[in-house]
């Protein structure tokens, strides 16, 4: 598929095809502004191609109306490098919001919500805010929000980008382990640490193009 | 669990921002005030027509030396016409009579005026107050007829001047309306940015766009009916004010206002206070949140 943004002199994505399989754990590299961002706002609808077709879990998107936006996200998980946290919640509150807006009960919120959080390794931590905890935590929490509610997809951008080389490590560890449980996992990244040691699927687009797609790959 | 989240959301919106949200009741207040006067004085001219018109009469008055025979062949004429629903004959002593009662406050006046000084006339009830034209033209070069007075002439002039202060209660109201529409988009859009975390992680979760909407939305509804109920304590306070005062004078002339009437316009400054809020407040955040 080709997408083009309005005033955009070429375009962020020019005739990609890519096929990601359920259960997968991909990266995507490549350099700014060099379209891999566009991939996430892609696979979230938050614009949709000009050319080609965008099929998530089996449901072709691509002309999804926006009122129909809402359900499908809910069916995907995302992280970013910003952590994107309610700085006057706990780290409880935080998760349980997530829930709680698309409509699951404060019981269900009291049953998996602890879990989720012993799960990223917050455990004991639950009752903290954001500001006293460290930025591996913060993204634990963040990865528990998105994880919380079992979407089939993981999508995660440039979830790293904040963090220090240990901490990072860490935060792919958790990753794997969702991944692990069945979740295809979406990340963009240009840490080259992080994708040489994980040795799974990685795409580089280059100026809009794929120019490597390859199996168990390193960064290049 | 939804129905308390957005209740609490709304209760933090308008304290949150409260010297907008008390801006915001205020003119919202104003306007439906005047919406509301406007109403009363509709119903009440309106009322009034119906009553006034239906007493009003056409008299015709006869020259001084009219003869007998000329008054039987006018009687014989206007009882025969389809346009009169009841014509009845006045002498001198019951006009008189009735003139003394009109002004039995004014002792100088009666004193001043002889018994056969006036003059004689027919009372019409048209069937239809608004054919006035036809009656006058028909009658007016009639033998023994001095003169044709019209009634309903008089009270279209003051009819005329209750409308006129109508339509401006009116033109307040919207004008009024304009405002308190802008203060509530931008209160709306204060809350909004206020709030923008928690709608990005809702967009992103999934969280449907009623339940992004309806926190805000409920927040000017709420404001709207408050300033609806101040509205009406204003117009309850008029009447109070006016029912001891100076518009007591004009009792006899306008038809009572009741408390009945006032509460009777509630629901439409309700209504009009709650749909604005609401239409403003969801076409705001349509721009403004993209939801």
């Amino acid at each position: 598929m080709t997408k083009t943004y309005p005033k955009a002199s070429r375009p962020s994505l020019d005739n990609v095809s890519v096929s990601i399989e359920k259960g997968e754990f991909v990266f995507f590299i490549g350099p700014s502004g060099s379209g891999k961002s566009t991939i996430i706002k892609l696979l979230l609808h938050e614009v949709t191609p000009n050319k080609g077709r965008v099929i998530v879990n089996s449901k072709d998107v691509t002309s999804m109306r926006s009122w129909k936006r809402p359900h499908f996200r809910r069916s995907i998980g995302c992280v970013f490098q910003d952590f994107r946290l309610l700085p006057n919640r706990t780290a409880y509150e935080n998760v349980a919001f997530a829930l709680e807006v698309i409509g699951k009960t404060k019981a269900v919120a009291r049953r998996v919500v602890p879990e989720v959080l012993e799960l990223v390794g917050l455990g004991g931590k639950e009752h903290r805010y954001p500001h006293e905890l460290s930025g591996g935590e913060q993204q634990r929490v963040a990865v528990a929000r998105a994880f919380v509610n079992r979407p089939l997809i993981l999508l995660a951008d440039e979830p790293t980008g904040n963090l220090d080389p240990d901490t990072s490590i860490e935060i792919m560890r958790l990753l794997d382990r969702i991944n692990r449980t069945g979740t295809t996992v979406v990340m963009v990244t240009h840490d080259s640490n992080i994708v040489n040691q994980m040795r799974r699927r990685v795409i580089e687009i280059e100026s809009g193009r794929i120019v490597r797609d390859q199996a168990r790959g390193v960064y290049g | 669990m939804r129905m308390k989240y957005v209740l609490s959301e709304v209760l933090v919106g308008l304290w949150r921002n409260v010297t907008m949200t008390i801006a915001m009741i205020i003119t919202m207040a104003v306007s439906l005030f005047m919406l509301g006067a406007s109403g009363l004085l509709y119903q009440k001219v309106g009322d009034m027509k119906d009553l006034y018109y239906e007493n009003v009469e056409v008299s015709i008055f006869l020259d001084q030396e009219v003869t007998p025979e000329q008054r039987d062949a006018l009687d014989a004429k206007l009882k025969s016409d389809p346009l009169v629903k009841e014509a009845f004959y006045v002498n001198k002593d019951e006009a008189y009579k009735r003139f003394q009662e009109m002004f039995q406050d004014a002792p100088d006046l009666l004193s001043a005026v002889k018994a056969d000084s006036l003059p004689e006339s027919f009372r019409l009830k048209l069937n239809n107050p608004e054919q006035y034209k036809n009656i006058y033209d028909q009658y007016k070069d009639a033998e023994g007829v001095d003169e044709i007075v019209d009634q309903s002439r008089l009270l279209d002039k003051v009819f005329g001047v209750l409308t006129g202060i109508q339509n401006f209660a009116l033109a307040i109201a919207v004008v009024m309306a304009v405002a308190a529409l802008l203060l509530v988009a931008n209160t709306i859009q204060v809350a909004a940015y206020s709030k923008r975390r928690e709608v990005a992680v809702m967009k992103l979760v999934g969280a449907s766009n009623w339940f992004i909407q309806a926190p805000f939305v409920l927040e000017a509804v709420v404001a709207g009916l408050i300033g609806s109920i101040f509205g009406l304590v204003a117009l309850a306070a008029l009447k109070f004010a006016a029912g001891g005062g100076s518009l007591a004078a004009l009792e006899g002339l306008i038809t009572p206002i009741s408390w009945g009437d006032i509460a009777l316009m509630f629901p439409l400054m309700a209504g009009v206070g709650g749909v604005v809020s609401a239409v403003t407040a969801w076409v705001t955040l349509r721009f403004y949140l993209r939801v």
